[in-house]
């Protein structure tokens, strides 16, 4: 097909050529073009089959307010092309069709709209009950738009962005520009949302003079919004976002959207929520149908359709055509077209009079023939149009023309949208047949086209005093220039009368108020002899304006056509609900970045050299194991007998300072912290107001009114917020900074330990001089500063040292130098919990849980009473439990026979019901059989207690008996070595 | 999601970057002679307002501050203080 290439309205190349696939067909469409232009280029006229009734169908409208044009490009179904801009490479396939649109073999289902009437499927479908699936099965076979496998995977990049401004705009055309323009000439910073590719509305594709001011230049209408356009981008304190639909309004003026990104934006999609002190709506309006018969025929458009198609695409959308408009717009289009070349039969025009005089004039001077007060009545054709019939509004007479384009609109409507979803109370408006705001929400303001005004100046000025409105909000004095404006507006041409005529005079079969959901009048008609009297049950009932569009086809007319039927019961007419998305955004896009973001140890690269499997632990990566085996033997039995070197630069680590800082350790630690001392660490734990444990760990005081404490993995995240939330009322004087990241942490452990760090440090780290539970600060190699603690940690000699994270991976290859010869090798964390396991340590939230107090792990002891003036968090449940009965106790077990095998995690411990629950259970190596630690009855608690262990996955139970803890070394001998 | 919140430090900012922190219920009771239902009433019953509440709010994702805001529960933005 050839392009119009000279057109000042231009927005596509035709010089630069993209290639893509149709239904396995390479065929070629140009840069700027959209799925559903290249297509028509391409002679494509049915775009696919409808839901229902399998009815061919075509280019309708223009912005995808229809499934009509749904498509699958790449795989993804249900994409809009008509607001999707080709690309090259894309593959394209119709939807809801058996081999091609043009050859359906559903299409017999076009003859069976007698077998469903209006809710059919919820009356008919249900008896017999067991016929019922296979009816499901069959409908959702011949019925359905695109389809999407279960195991799908969403290709694209996703984005989200959360930007603040003082105005935000929606609605590039002339208002919204105008508005935009007003708001960040007062200084104010502007968002400015277009759901097209670029700005301008109703002005960028039409070539009507643009009415000009007093200097008497004459411009087009496009020329000036490309002007305003080019002002914005100018203009420093603009945002402008293109083809970005509005999705979501609400309170305290929060907007959301949706932008399509081109080839150099790092998304294809992105979500957006814009916080603005003000909002500007200038949405302007879309078209509202005309009802007639065979209305969906591919070849029937809607007026913007067709002339945007040749004013914006350079595409004719056809040879001899046929119109039938409701308004002025349409009558420019018919001008425009004509003298380009297409030949115009005949156009009606649903209004008795009120056109503007001007473009009836060019009519005549062109010999097109106008009728008033007709209207299209049925369209012919049996896939495609070939003819057209004409009627008067009442019917009384008709005629017939050739044709292969029908272009029919009844008039304009507001995209109303926006408002409502901010909660802006909507009136019908006699005059215009719009339904207008009439109480907008605080700091909204509504501007443009969608009042009804139609002269460009009116428009514009309408735009400016809504960005007066939208700047004085965000405190700036207006008063003077908003009453100026008002008075302006005043002057000018107010809102135009509107055409509310709806259907022809036609029986209404084939009739489509909605074609997402092959809803025709008829259907309309039938809901309500059914007694639904109000547009919303309607809506429901016959799932008109449900589908894919959000409403954009039946949105308008639904209302009115049922306020034909209560002309005389006074009820206002009153617009079905709209919610958000206004327009269908994927899934995928509200998801946003798939970000796996993860900290990363300092020791990392070393840990994944020697092998190491890492795995997600809560916000780390870090080495689960270190060989193929997951019981990791060799690394719990290297521990255990020589040395091992664990990375545990996970824990949480901080510094707390200041004159109070005593007070806030006291407040959030059990424990008697006044003990804690300069040479020792102390051990710890906090509970939460239950009394139940939260976290452990150790602090050591460092100086006067200084403190160092390390909190475990999970709870690094919290502490800061959880001190200082239990400091709140307190107006004490501390600091606290979070080390975690640092400082990394190399544990060595086992009974070499010693013989390793000696090689490094010239301090003296035997046990006479560092004996367990102390603290030291020294060099290694003279350089390295590190703080050194003597733990228990996994049962053995053991010194964890804290190092700035800058040193670390040098202090980690120095240990392991230092350690080769006696054959040191790196443990994960799986050795790590085997190897605590084996010494009764507990994992929070593993052998404890929500509900699990100090009391209950047998940690009551850590918990020292005599502080009350600390008010202590967890202090006075911890007095409240100590004695209750009835609660979970923490014991440990082994297996009766100890050649089984361990239970699984989780297991319950039964007898005549449930008693308990096995925490953790694993094969102890240094024991050479199954161990475990359960919470149970405090009855099943003392010591060679049967336990009898029921997993879910098979009938056989497992016994055990409870044993002390700790299971290993139980005298804590080989800690103090 | 609407939701926006002053910090005193950092100004009107999203209410996604802050953490609730509960009613506004006064400093800790003194543990001597507290009864365990003042102590449950204290810990965890709440007045729940329809209306303008003092509420704990922390500042996570930015200056690490808790602070008081007024807030109407009823459309959840925030609100002056109700004399």
């Amino acid at each position: 097909m050839n392009r119009l290439n000279r057109l000042p309205t231009l927005r596509v190349n035709p010089s630069e050529k993209l290639t893509f696939n149709y239904i396995g067909s390479s065929c070629q469409g140009v840069k700027g073009d959209t799925v559903a232009t290249a297509l028509y280029a391409n002679d494509v006229r049915i775009f696919g089959r409808s839901l229902k009734y399998h009815r061919p169908r075509g280019l309708y409208s223009m912005d995808g307010e229809c499934s009509n044009c749904c498509v699958e490009i790449d795989g993804i179904p249900n994409v809009r092309a008509e607001t999707t801009l080709l690309r090259n490479g894309m593959n394209i396939r119709p939807q809801n069709v058996r081999k091609s649109p043009d050859t359906d073999i559903m299409g017999f289902m076009d003859k069976m709209d007698w077998a469903m009437p209006a809710g059919f499927y919820y009356r008919c479908m249900h008896k017999p009950a067991k016929l019922w699936p296979f009816f499901l099965k069959q409908i959702r076979k011949a019925a359905g738009l695109g389809r999407i496998s279960p195991d799908f995977h969403m290709k694209g990049r996703y984005d989200e962005i959360y930007p603040n401004a003082d105005v935000c705009v929606i609605g590039g055309g002339a208002a919204g520009m105008t508005a935009a323009l007003t708001a960040a000439g007062q200084g104010l910073r502007v968002i400015l949302l277009e759901s097209r590719p670029w700005l301008g509305g109703f002005f960028d594709y039409r070539t009507a003079e643009y009415t000009p001011s007093q200097e008497g230049i004459s411009r087009t209408l496009c020329e000036r919004a490309r002007e305003l356009s080019e002002q914005l981008e100018n203009a420093p304190n603009v945002r402008t976002f293109v083809h970005t639909a509005m999705i979501g309004a609400y309170s305290n003026n929060l907007i959301t959207a949706f932008q399509t990104g081109n080839k150099s934006d790092a998304f294809d999609e992105r979500y957006m929520e814009i916080r603005a002190k003000s909002v500007v709506v200038a949405t302007g309006c879309i078209e509202r149908p005309l009802l007639f018969d065979n209305n969906d025929r591919p070849g029937v458009m809607q007026v913007g359709c067709a002339h945007r198609l040749a004013q914006t695409y350079g595409l004719l959308p056809g040879e001899n055509a046929v119109f039938s408009v409701g308004h002025d717009l349409g009558l420019e289009a018919v001008l425009d077209l004509y003298d380009m070349g297409v030949s115009v039969a005949c156009v009606a025009d649903v209004r008795e009079d009120g056109q503007d005089p001007h473009l009836l004039e060019k009519l005549t001077e062109r010999k097109i023939p106008f009728m008033r007060g007709w209207t299209a009545h049925t369209a012919h054709g049996s896939k495609t149009l070939e003819k057209v019939t004409l009627s008067t509004l009442s019917g009384a007479q008709h005629r017939e023309f050739d044709c292969d384009t029908l272009v029919a609109s009844a008039g304009l409507t507001p995209v109303t949208g926006p408002l409502t979803l901010a909660q802006a109370k909507l009136a019908y408006d006699n005059h215009t047949g719009f339904f207008l705001p009439e109480k907008l929400p605080e700091k909204m303001y509504a501007a443009g086209r969608m009042l009804g005004l139609q002269s460009p100046l009116s428009i514009e000025t309408s735009g400016k005093l809504a960005g007066l409105s939208a700047a004085a909000d965000c405190g700036t004095s207006l008063e003077h220039e908003i009453k100026q404006t008002r008075e302006e507006l005043r002057n000018l041409a107010g809102p135009v009368r509107g055409s509310k005529f709806v259907t022809a005079p036609v029986r209404g079969q084939k009739s489509f108020i909605c074609f997402d959901e092959d809803t025709t009048v008829k259907n309309i008609d039938q809901a309500i002899q059914a007694g639904f009297d109000a547009p919303e049950l309607i809506k429901r009932f016959t799932a008109a304006g449900t589908g894919p569009g959000q409403g954009g086809i039946p949105g308008h007319n639904l209302p009115l056509l049922v306020s034909q039927w209560h002309t005389d019961s006074g009820l206002a007419v009153q617009p079905t609900t709209v919610r958000p998305p206004l327009v269908p955004t994927y899934l995928a896009t509200y998801a946003g970045a798939k970000h796996d973001m993860c900290k990363r140890t300092p020791a990392y690269e070393s840990q994944k050299k020697a092998g190491g499997v890492m795995q997600r632990a809560g916000v780390w990566k870090r080495a689960r194991r270190f060989s193929d085996d997951i019981r990791c033997q060799e690394e719990v039995e290297n521990v255990r007998s020589n040395v091992g070197i664990l990375d545990a630069s996970t824990l949480g680590k901080f510094r707390i300072f200041g004159p109070d800082a005593l007070r806030a350790l006291e407040r959030v630690y059990v424990g008697d912290m006044s003990k804690v001392s300069e040479a020792k660490i102390r051990y710890s734990a906090m509970c939460n107001e239950d009394g139940c444990l939260l976290d452990d760990g150790v602090v050591v005081r460092r100086g006067e009114n200084d403190y160092y404490f390390t909190t475990s993995t999970g709870r690094a995240g919290q502490t800061v917020e959880w001190i200082r939330y239990h400091a709140r009322y307190e107006n004490w004087d501390f600091s606290i900074v979070n080390l975690t990241d640092a400082f990394g942490v190399i544990n060595l452990a086992g009974p070499n330990a010693r013989k390793v760090l000696e090689k490094l440090t010239d301090a003296d780290v035997s046990n006479a001089a560092f004996p367990f539970a102390g603290y030291r600060e020294f060099a290694i190699r003279d350089t390295i500063p590190v703080r050194v603690m003597r733990l228990g940690f996994v049962g053995e000699l053991s010194f964890e040292l804290h190092v700035p994270s800058s040193f670390m991976q040098t202090l980690w290859e120095l240990i392991e130098d230092a350690g080769k010869p006696l054959g040191i090798r790196n443990f994960g964390l799986e050795a790590q919990n085997l190897l605590r396991m084996e010494k009764g340590h507990v994992i929070i939230g593993s052998e404890s849980e929500q509900r699990t107090t100090l009391h209950d792990l047998g940690l009551g002891f850590l918990w020292y009473r005599d502080k009350p003036q600390a008010k202590t968090v967890g202090a006075v449940a911890l007095r409240q439990t100590e004695h209750q009965e009835g609660r979970l106790k923490l014991i440990g077990f082994r297996m009766e026979d100890a050649s089984s095998r361990s239970p699984k995690d989780g297991s319950v411990i039964v007898d005549s019901t449930i008693r308990g629950y096995v925490c953790s259970a694993r094969h102890s190596f240094a024991l050479n059989e199954p161990i475990g630690m359960a919470l149970a009855e405090p009855q099943l608690a003392d010591t060679d207690t049967r336990l009898e262990i029921f997993e879910d996955s098979g009938d056989d139970r497992l016994y055990a008996k409870v044993v002390p803890m700790p299971f290993y070394d139980p005298e804590g001998e080989k800690l103090r070595i | 999601m609407a939701l926006t919140i002053t910090c005193p430090i950092c100004g009107r900012r999203n209410g996604y970057e802050f953490r609730f922190g509960g009613e506004d219920k006064g400093a800790r009771p003194d543990e001597e002679g507290l009864s365990p239902e003042d102590w449950c009433d204290y810990t965890h019953n709440n007045t729940c307002i329809a209306g303008i509440q003092k509420e704990w709010w922390y500042h996570r994702d930015g200056c690490g501050s808790w602070f008081t805001i007024h807030r109407n529960t009823i459309t959840n933005l925030e609100a002056e203080a109700t004399a």
